[in-house]
């Protein structure tokens, strides 16, 4: 019975002790949490400046990319939105191009974009057809390596922001290297710019400018060179460059802004945050002082007394 | 007829009205006006002519390379990686990447990329060269 309330006693006194730790946070607590928060808003909202500066120059670089890009929209048609899409049209074989960025804290983009491409996988899967997967960007190849990892064939590491031409074209050279011409269609997923504030989820299937007697594109064009069927591949793989290097553009405008608001919620949260702990600082500070009187006044009334 | 004429970092025509477009086709030098027959062309490094609709001077760029398609409604689409007026080539920058392509080529391996390479280089200078009247060779 002894032993019992000794454990009793032990027992109460070490949740005391835990409930002085957990409870009530010092003055001195309070005040590194603020200036923690503090340092962190100021960080937000300097990434929020650069992305802003940065969106100009995006947009700018866009606004030049679908000029360029606009011969391809009659050979292959114009991008269809991710959403509510059903995918029908992709053939039996095709090469997924989900564009996503290097970096992070850049708000939904990259989730989108994994979304959207499981999304597609998986509706393949269930109409028999088949696909692999050449992943753009860092932060898409470990949201899908999780998840369709064994259907990624191919990803890119290190891309230098802003891209160029040159990035383009060598990614091209890359896929046709993965057999791009192997695939009955090649079908890029990007994010699509529409202003700072919205950006949408787009894809664009590419299919092989091939096929014989009826199916024969371009029947009413001259060549130069005569040989059709050169120019014909050459011009595929100046489509899918261009091709790539608008989503390219598009994609880095969208990541831009998603950053610039993301950063800007983190700054308004920050500053909430700092606002209530200032008030606890307050609060806590008061009371310091109050006990610090009673404890002056009644030692000085004990005296008197 | 219509011109667009568009690099990936510059929008140089966009639905511009011209009376004539001399194209360097990779097999030879052709015009086109309005109504032309459609034409899809792949563009060798050379000199494209541009006669604007007030009949002067024809004004001319160099491109590397890309590709031309002529449409049935009249309007052209010329896309290139690259290209650059004449006025502003440096013909001793020309001269002296000639030059250095030359060493490289004569130094490379018979048949290897970077002989390929070096090839490709001279051929795009030489071009360059005669459009503002060098001869490199």
């Amino acid at each position: 019975m002894a032993l019992r309330f000794a454990t009793q006693r032990a027992a109460s006194r070490a949740i005391a002790k835990n409930m002085q730790v957990r409870g009530m946070a010092t003055e001195k607590q309070i005040f590194n949490q603020i200036q923690a928060t503090k340092n962190i808003r100021k960080i937000t909202s300097s990434m929020k400046m650069v992305s802003a500066a940065k969106l100009k120059g995006d947009e700018g670089r866009l606004f030049k990319a679908r000029p360029f890009n606009a011969w391809t929209t009659a050979l292959c048609g114009e991008p269809k939105l991710c959403e509510d899409a059903t995918y029908e049209e992709l053939p039996q074989k095709c090469l997924l191009v989900p564009f996503s960025s290097e970096r992070g804290l850049c708000g939904g983009v990259n989730s989108f974009i994994s979304r959207n491409t499981r999304n597609i996988v998986s509706i393949l899967a269930s109409a028999g057809k088949e696909c692999d997967i050449v992943v753009i960007g860092d932060k898409g190849r470990a949201q899908l390596g999780r998840t369709v990892g064994e259907k990624i064939i191919r990803s890119t590491t290190d891309i230098e922001s802003p891209g160029t031409f040159d990035l383009a074209a060598g990614i091209t050279t890359e896929l046709v290297a993965a057999g791009a011409a192997d695939y009955d269609a090649v079908v890029l997923i990007y994010n699509s710019y529409v202003n700072p504030a919205v950006y949408k989820q787009m894809y664009k299937v590419i299919t092989p400018f091939s096929g014989e007697g009826e199916d024969e594109p371009m029947m009413e064009y001259e060549f130069e060179p005569d040989t059709k069927s050169e120019v014909m591949k050459d011009l595929y793989e100046m489509a899918i460059t261009s091709q790539v290097f608008h989503s390219f553009m598009d994609a880095a405008a969208a990541e831009q802004s998603s950053r610039m608001s993301a950063m800007e919620s983190a700054s308004k949260n920050a500053g909430e945050m700092i606002d209530s702990l200032t008030i606890k600082y307050n609060r806590a500070r008061q009371a310091r002082i109050t006990t610090e009187l009673i404890e002056i006044i009644s030692g000085a009334a004990a005296l008197e007394d | 007829m219509t011109l667009n004429f568009n690099l990936p970092h510059e929008t140089i025509y966009s639905e511009a009205k011209v009376s004539q477009v001399i194209v360097p086709g990779a097999a030879g030098e052709y015009g086109v006006t309005a109504d032309h027959v459609p034409l899809v062309a792949q563009l060798k490094a050379g000199v494209l002519q541009i006669f604007h609709e007030d009949a002067g001077e024809p004004e001319k760029y160099f491109v590397a390379g890309g590709f031309s398609l002529t449409h049935a409604n009249s309007v052209t689409d010329i896309s290139c990686p690259e290209a650059v007026k004449l006025d502003d080539i440096d013909s001793s920058a020309v001269s002296s990447n000639f030059e250095s392509a030359k060493n490289a080529y004569t130094s490379a391996e018979d048949g290897s990329a970077a002989q390929a390479e070096a090839q490709i280089d001279m051929e795009v200078n030489r071009a360059m060269g005669t459009a503002i009247g060098l001869n490199l060779n």
